[in-house]
């Protein structure tokens, strides 16, 4: 690019070739191809963009680790209000006390007992159905993600018969129905892991194959 | 609502999907594990975009007070990393109009580039790394102020034009024409280093 202005000898601009490394898209180009003028100034566009993802990395590095005092100091300050979601009601041993529990709580219940089985974790989860009055019929919806080489059919029926058992201890919902979606498999641990993912783990450690050791 | 230890590092291993589904519903385990996985990131954008690595810092925690209210709106929880680099974006832009409100150009030990001497952790390999990293930072400073966010706009947080014409209150052509002018200069500068 030896042009002073950004109009090459050939008629084409540089901004065309800079929208062109945006959008795949150009006027001509058939022209594009066998110019050497644009090709050149493709070239050096292209190497623009590759300094400007090390300068990006750079910084990156420069900005420290999530892991950092600085990020768990912002943390620290954010005070994340809490969603407590529906308000559900409990039976109360004496007439004059309300009693009730959040969706939140329950949520973060169902959460637990996923992401307690053995290579397992929680997504999203829902309360479907009129949680405000007693009786009503609910229904259940988890996501979960499952390490692979975990037995996903098991796991999910294991989840369902856990959290039936978890649910009808600590609500008073009707459960009609726990519907659980395995919405992603994710990768074993690398090897420095303490478990091996492809052995079923021991139910009594709960967090196992995906617990990374924390330095 | 935080879950037990353990759990708490299980989710660094999850997709970011499942986390701001998580997020979504109120955890704020899996909130944090997204604000550590991407900081890093949402602070270096953060720290281009203001020239201050105080206001960065502001600008990465107001980025994750306005996304925990407002991580229910967003439709593709796969797509948090780019939604928190959108809104990374704004809060920068919003940061240096408030600075310029006050005619306040904060002082030399507190800005981005001023503080950080070239390093030299492997100086066989990386002096002519690190020299011609220096110098796209020298010609970045030199650019006249409305390109230099469009480029960083576009080449850290990687938002398409009609995104950054959002973000800045112009068009998508201005947006286009800023920074094919900002790469043009500044690939003429960087020719000597290839």
């Amino acid at each position: 690019m030896n042009t002073t202005s950004d109009t090459l000898e050939c008629g084409h601009s540089l901004a065309e070739l800079s929208a062109y490394l945006d959008t795949g898209q150009i006027a001509d180009p058939v022209h594009l191809e066998t110019c050497p003028e644009c090709q050149a100034g493709l070239a050096s566009l292209r190497h623009l963009s590759e300094l400007g993802r090390e300068l990006l990395s750079s910084d990156v590095a420069d900005a420290g680790s999530g892991t950092d005092d600085w990020m768990q100091s912002i943390l620290d300050n954010l005070r994340l209000e809490l969603r407590p979601g529906r308000s559900i009601p409990l039976q109360s041993g004496n007439p004059n006390d309300t009693l009730w529990e959040t969706e939140g709580s329950i949520s973060a219940l169902i959460r637990s007992v996923a992401d307690a089985l053995p290579g397992t974790a929680a997504g999203k989860c829902r309360l479907h159905g009129d949680v405000a009055t007693p009786g009503a019929g609910i229904t259940v919806d988890v996501e979960i993600a499952v390490v692979y080489g975990h037995p996903m059919e098991e796991r999910a029926a294991t989840l369902r018969q856990e959290l039936a058992e978890t649910l009808a201890l600590h609500t008073e919902l009707t459960i009609q129905a726990i519907n659980i979606t395995v919405t992603d498999v994710l990768e074993p641990p690398k090897p420095a892991s303490p478990a091996d993912p492809t052995t079923p783990a021991d139910a009594t450690t709960p967090a196992d194959p995906m617990t990374k050791e924390q330095p | 609502m935080t879950g037990s230890p353990a759990a708490q590092h299980q989710l660094d291993l999850v997709p970011d999907a499942l986390l701001a589904g998580r997020a979504a519903d109120g955890d704020t385990a899996a909130f944090e594990a997204l604000a550590r996985r991407h900081g890093p990131l949402m602070r270096a954008t953060a720290r281009r975009l203001t020239g201050s690595l105080a206001d960065a810092d502001d600008v990465v925690q107001e980025t994750l007070v306005q996304a925990w209210k407002q991580l229910e709106s967003l439709r593709d929880p796969a797509a948090v990393k780019g939604w928190l680099l959108r809104i990374v974006g704004s809060r920068s832009i919003d940061h240096l109009r408030k600075r310029r409100n006050h005619a306040d150009l904060g002082d030399v030990e507190n800005t981005v580039d001023a503080t950080s001497p070239p390093k030299n952790k492997d100086p066989e390999t990386n002096a002519v790394n690190s020299s011609r990293i220096e110098a796209l930072k020298a010609a970045l400073a030199k650019l006249p102020e409305e390109q230099r966010r469009c480029w960083v706009l576009k080449e850290f947080n990687d938002q398409s034009y009609e995104e950054i014409a959002l973000t800045l209150n112009i068009s998508p052509a201005s947006v286009r024409g800023r920074l094919a002018r900002a790469r043009i200069t500044l690939a003429r500068t960087m020719e000597e280093w290839r």
